[in-house]
């Protein structure tokens, strides 16, 4: 699959297409709205990182350019300004996604493949790892065939893990996931503690191995092999 | 007081005073004047009377017979008794009555002097009538006394519609200040004058006020851009953090542990940017305030938002919405504003407390209020808990951590400002704060 970054900050422009690398992309990068524009011009990509704001031009000027002509191409808008006409916008201009900076990889990681899914309309779309097979539309999980009841935080958590399967997630990444930036973060990273312990109860009851692994002081990790159906 | 009425005032209290003295000062002059030119009629009579004698000594008797000079004066003319020292004058008012069938008695001024006649003394006593004179010079005295006092009064009402009418302007300009609540808003001019100190002043305000206003704005757009370019570094930092704790197996625990801080104080650094940026949208008035918002309805989202934290600290909500409230304005800033203090109520809260939520009113002052059990505002904090970067630190001590970014009250204060609001905070008896928003 081909993605598209364009983002004015050299060194964060660096950093996405490392991330889109590892995740299997061939990159393109551009740094202002005329190279993003040529690259667009020229070739037609499945996913395009938008930056707003743009040292010549604001970002939604490609995003009308990419929507006019490639219909199927997912846009996600990456912006500084944290605001709500901006976003609405962009999503009325048929942007996919959005995410205000500083946004931790995990949650753009897991937004692309959200995205992505949806799509390119992968009806299953269920997530097996080892026995413990997740959807990731609706909260059903199960291990082994026996569904386990587990609260919407607790979900978002295992889902979120699932996600970024193979990649340490910090827990302030996961606070910002469930709760929104909103939150006071000293005052919610408690409670993560709490939903992990309850978590992993759930998952143990229900017979599975630990899959969630404790990164001392910093995070989660849950490793595994994924095997998509 | 007001200026002119001050001026008004204690010109009034001069006038008086000037009218007092001139009025003492005056009396005095015509009473003397008026025993000085009675005192020259009585010498006159006197010259009249020696004269008579000298000429025919023996119209003495007739003299001492008739006794009356006229209807106003009268002589008595008695043999020497030495009483009075030989060829002097002296003069006194006395009181007295002129024949003993008269009913009061009445004021004289009294020549007592002698004269020889044939080589023999005479007292020679002459009166004269005060009275007449007296009403003659108070009738003056009166008529004088009497048209200052008119002209006192005419000035006193001409110059309130003379200093009206000057000070106007003055009045204006100082109506307009008093009407000022936030420089940035105030986007009038103060006139021109043609009197000279008000136009200095007037232009002085103006040059001020947009001094005021530029700064003021250049603050707030600095802070908004600052906040906004922080924020694309802030990123770089986070991810490269991140990427560093991805290699988590590879890496040991002290570093992972830097970095995971590092990450930390990023987030938290851009969660302040944002919420600085936020308050300096709110304040640039960068929001539309045209949508219906349902208080009610908002309140509930909070709370689902919320729920988490509520459930795990096992609080009680008591809800109490009397009533359906809409109330024009944006939907997510009023959002954002019940956020941060139904926030603060969950994280102030003990394990285990209740946080009272009412949403009621007569027609007149909608309330919405938060009551919870928490250790309350501390002293310190009284009257500035709304201002940025105040924090309790007694709150935080006891729950033994740092919280937040200390903008979530001053973000509530700029949202309830800028839709008119009123906002305040009170510790409840007992234990526990109390916030209130009047809409």
């Amino acid at each position: 699959m081909r993605a598209l970054v364009v983002e004015d900050e050299p060194l964060l422009n660096e950093e996405l297409e490392e991330q889109l690398l590892e995740e299997q992309f061939s990159v393109d990068c551009a740094e202002t709205l005329q190279e993003g524009r040529d690259l667009v011009a020229g070739d037609e990509y499945d996913l395009v990182l938008l930056d707003l704001g743009l040292p010549d031009g604001n970002g939604l000027e490609l995003l009308k350019m990419i929507k006019k002509y490639y219909d199927e191409t997912v846009v996600v808008i990456l912006t500084a300004r944290g605001e709500v006409e901006d976003k609405v916008k962009g999503l009325e201009l048929g942007s996919d996604d959005y995410l205000a900076k500083p946004f931790a990889m995990a949650e753009l990681r897991a937004r692309i493949h959200a995205v992505l899914r949806r799509r390119f309309k992968i009806s299953d779309n269920e997530i097996l790892i080892g026995k413990l097979l997740l959807n990731l539309n609706h909260m059903e999980v199960s291990y082994g065939g026996k569904p386990i009841d587990l609260t919407e935080t607790e979900y978002k958590i295992l889902r979120y893990l699932v996600l970024n399967k193979n990649k340490t997630i910090t827990r302030i990444a996961l606070a910002e996931h469930i709760w929104g930036s909103k939150i006071d973060d000293r005052f919610s990273l408690d409670f993560i503690n709490s939903h992990m312990k309850n978590l992993r109860k759930k998952l143990s009851e229900a017979g599975a191995p630990e899959l969630i692994e404790t990164v001392y002081g910093v995070g989660y990790k849950l490793e595994a092999y994924e095997t998509e159906q | 007081m007001k200026l002119n009425n001050k001026i008004l005032l204690s010109n009034l209290v001069l006038s008086v005073v000037i009218f007092v003295l001139t009025s003492i000062g005056m009396y005095y002059l015509v009473n003397d004047t008026v025993y000085d030119e009675l005192d020259n009629h009585l010498l006159q009579h006197k010259i009249d009377i020696i004269n008579q004698v000298q000429g025919d000594p023996a119209s003495l008797k007739e003299i001492r017979k008739l006794g009356g000079l006229g209807s106003y004066e009268w002589v008595e003319i008695n043999p020497y008794d030495g009483t009075v020292e030989p060829n002097t004058n002296s003069f006194a008012t006395i009181d007295t009555v002129r024949s003993p069938d008269e009913a009061s008695s009445e004021s004289y001024r009294r020549l007592a002097t002698t004269i020889s006649v044939n080589d023999q003394y005479y007292n020679l006593n002459i009166y004269e009538e005060v009275a007449a004179w007296q009403n003659i010079s108070m009738t003056i005295l009166l008529s004088v006394l009497a048209g200052l006092l008119i002209w006192i009064l005419l000035l006193y009402l001409l110059n309130q519609m003379v200093f009206d009418r000057i000070l106007t302007p003055f009045y204006d300009t100082v109506d307009t200040l008093e009407t000022i609540s936030d420089p940035t808003d105030f986007d009038e001019r103060f006139p021109d004058s043609s009197t000279d100190e008000i136009d200095v002043l007037n232009r002085a305000l103006n040059t001020m006020m947009n001094e005021i206003r530029s700064s003021f704005e250049d603050q707030k757009k600095f802070i908004q851009n600052a906040s906004h370019e922080l924020l694309t570094p802030l990123s770089i930092i986070r991810q490269k953090a991140e990427k560093i704790l991805s290699r988590s197996d590879q890496l040991d625990r002290q570093t992972l542990r830097s970095a995971n801080e590092i990450q930390e104080t990023a987030v938290r650094l851009s969660r302040l940017s944002n919420a600085l940026l936020l308050i300096s949208r709110v304040e640039n008035k960068q929001y539309e305030l045209d949508e219906q918002v349902d208080i009610a309805g908002v309140t509930e989202k909070v709370l689902e938002e919320l729920n988490d934290f509520i459930t795990l600290k096992n609080i009680s909500l008591e809800k109490e919405f009397s009533e359906e409230l809409s109330v024009q304005g944006n939907q997510e800033l009023i959002h954002s504003a019940i956020y941060n203090i139904v926030q603060n109520a969950v994280k102030f809260s003990p394990e285990g407390a209740s946080i009272t939520i009412t949403l009621n009113g007569g027609a007149e002052n909608h309330e919405f209020k938060v009551i919870d059990e928490g250790p309350g505002i501390p002293e310190a904090l009284n009257g500035s808990l709304f201002d940025r970067f105040k924090k309790g630190n007694g709150r935080s001590n006891e729950l033994g951590k740092n919280n937040g970014t200390g903008l979530g009250l001053s973000l509530v204060k700029s949202i309830c400002k800028l839709h008119g609001f009123g906002y305040r905070a009170e510790n409840k008896e007992g234990a526990g704060a109390e916030i209130t928003l009047r809409f």
